[in-house]
């Protein structure tokens, strides 16, 4: 018998009892899960954090510049310290400088520079037919960042050009939405097709 | 009926949809969205030994979701011929890359160090999309078993990105925009997606703009792919429970919407 299989069932089962109501089948499942995933996400930083780009390296094979970084991360606890908490803002300022050196250019690039330019497209193609797509583009571009332009009273021609911004963003939401119900139905199948095949062997 | 009864009896319905329609198999001939095409006739145009990077960049609550995706794109790199370099930049996808990649290269004969190899998961996932830009055994000088990259023949000759052929993304959050915009315009990497359904209008953007490759989404994009292959699978039977739970779901909000309306016209 895998009891594998028989734990993890009886655990989906138990998680499930929620829809019923709350009880302590229910919340000792829950309990089980939060430590479960902090205790295997604590062991797998302290592995390939601590041990293997630390540790090791420093202590066995004698690569003495990491004790930057090690002094660097110590400094970060003199934040308990009301007289050393300061020495915290240097490894901080480190980090924020290179996370946003390497994150700005990038951002900038893919996220607004290549994003703006797709959507800005002919409404005639090459071949001189028109580009409906593009017409709907522009127009849901435009009309709803005129939603998102608080500068004017949005009345007149604003409002009017605003409000149909508001159309295609509820298109969006919605679509987002139906998608999200779409993903939560699918994790509810994978756990039907498990207590079918894996615990109960109805299925092969 | 009080609401917590109503509550129940919802609940208790599309269970048995759901439990119904499973076991129900239905051969049906599932149509192709452009973007599972193209993501399969890329893999099909690669030259045999191909390197690709696959990143199991997802939580083990997403499973249900992206293992029927992963099984479908590895059967179809490892048929090919081609080598997979397996990682994780999520804790969680750690051990559920490692057991995937050994379960369908078992199933193909494959060798592990010849034909894939399990680099692991690596924090600070920006840090380690640079870095194996520069060199990949600086950011994973060893395996997931503990083996020197040096030491593994698959690996030997693979510097950093230029021996890429291809990135496959499995994720249920964002670290496929990481890919993109860490790997997009520097070192003009190809990069595939495998989503969950939820997050498929997050890469349209990065779709039709041509930043991401192309994208497999959810249990219907691995049906798809399931179809093209010719290999019916989980994703193939889910999707009938899937529509079936979708139809119930809309016929009570119609429900819904019409006791709504009735109770209305009641109170005035």
């Amino acid at each position: 018998m895998d009891w594998g299989a028989v734990a993890a069932g009886l655990l989906t089962l138990a998680i499930y009892s929620f829809l019923y109501r709350d009880n302590p089948v229910y919340k000792f499942a829950e309990s089980l899960l939060i430590g479960l995933s902090i205790g295997y996400a604590l062991v797998t930083f302290w592995q390939t954090a601590i041990l293997d780009k630390l540790v090791y390296p420093l202590f066995s094979h004698g690569q003495l510049l990491l004790i930057v970084p090690l002094l660097l991360g110590l400094m970060m606890f003199s934040r308990f310290s009301r007289r050393l908490g300061w020495l915290s803002r240097i490894p901080l300022a480190l980090m924020i400088g290179a996370g946003a050196g390497s994150a700005i250019p990038a951002m900038l690039y893919e996220r607004t520079l290549r994003q703006v330019s797709n959507s800005i497209q002919p409404l005639v193609t090459a071949g001189g037919q028109f580009n409906f797509s593009g017409l709907v583009v522009l127009v849901g571009l435009l009309s709803t960042l005129a939603y998102f332009y608080f500068s004017r009273e949005h009345k007149g021609f604003l409002g009017s050009f605003a409000k149909i911004g508001t159309y295609f963003m509820m298109i969006f939401f919605g679509a987002t939405f139906g998608y999200t119900v779409m993903s939560r139905m699918s994790t509810l199948i994978g756990r039907v097709d498990f207590l079918l095949t894996d615990f109960l062997h109805y299925l092969k | 009926m009080n609401n917590q009864k109503i509550r129940w009896t919802i609940f208790a319905s599309l269970f048995a949809v759901i439990v119904v329609s499973y076991i129900i198999t239905l051969k049906w001939r599932i149509p192709t969205s452009p973007s599972v095409q193209k993501s399969y006739d890329l893999i099909e145009s690669l030259p045999p030994s191909s390197m690709v990077i696959v990143s199991f960049d997802h939580e083990a609550s997403s499973l249900p979701e992206i293992q029927p995706i992963s099984y479908i794109i590895l059967r179809h790199l490892f048929s090919r011929n081609q080598r997979v370099i397996g990682m994780s930049l999520f804790a969680e996808g750690t051990a559920i890359g490692y057991q995937t990649l050994n379960k369908l290269a078992a199933e193909y004969g494959k060798k592990y160090g010849e034909d894939y190899v399990f680099l692991g998961f690596k924090p600070q996932h920006i840090s380690a999309i640079l870095g194996m830009g520069e060199s990949i055994r600086q950011v994973f000088p060893q395996d997931y078993l503990g083996n020197y990259l040096a030491e593994i023949p698959l690996m030997s000759g693979v510097e950093n990105y230029r021996q890429i052929a291809a990135v496959i993304s499995l994720a249920d959050g964002d670290r496929t925009v990481q890919w993109i915009e860490y790997t997009g315009k520097k070192h003009g990497l190809t990069i595939l997606g495998g989503f969950t359904a939820a997050m498929i209008t997050t890469y349209d953007p990065y779709l039709s703009s041509g930043q991401l490759y192309s994208a497999v989404g959810g249990i219907v994009g691995a049906a798809e792919y399931e179809g093209i292959l010719g290999l019916p699978g989980k994703a193939n039977r889910a999707l009938l429970s899937q529509t079936a739970a979708h139809i119930f779901i809309v016929l009570l909000v119609i429900a819904g919407n019409i006791a709504y309306f009735k109770r209305r016209k009641g109170g005035k």
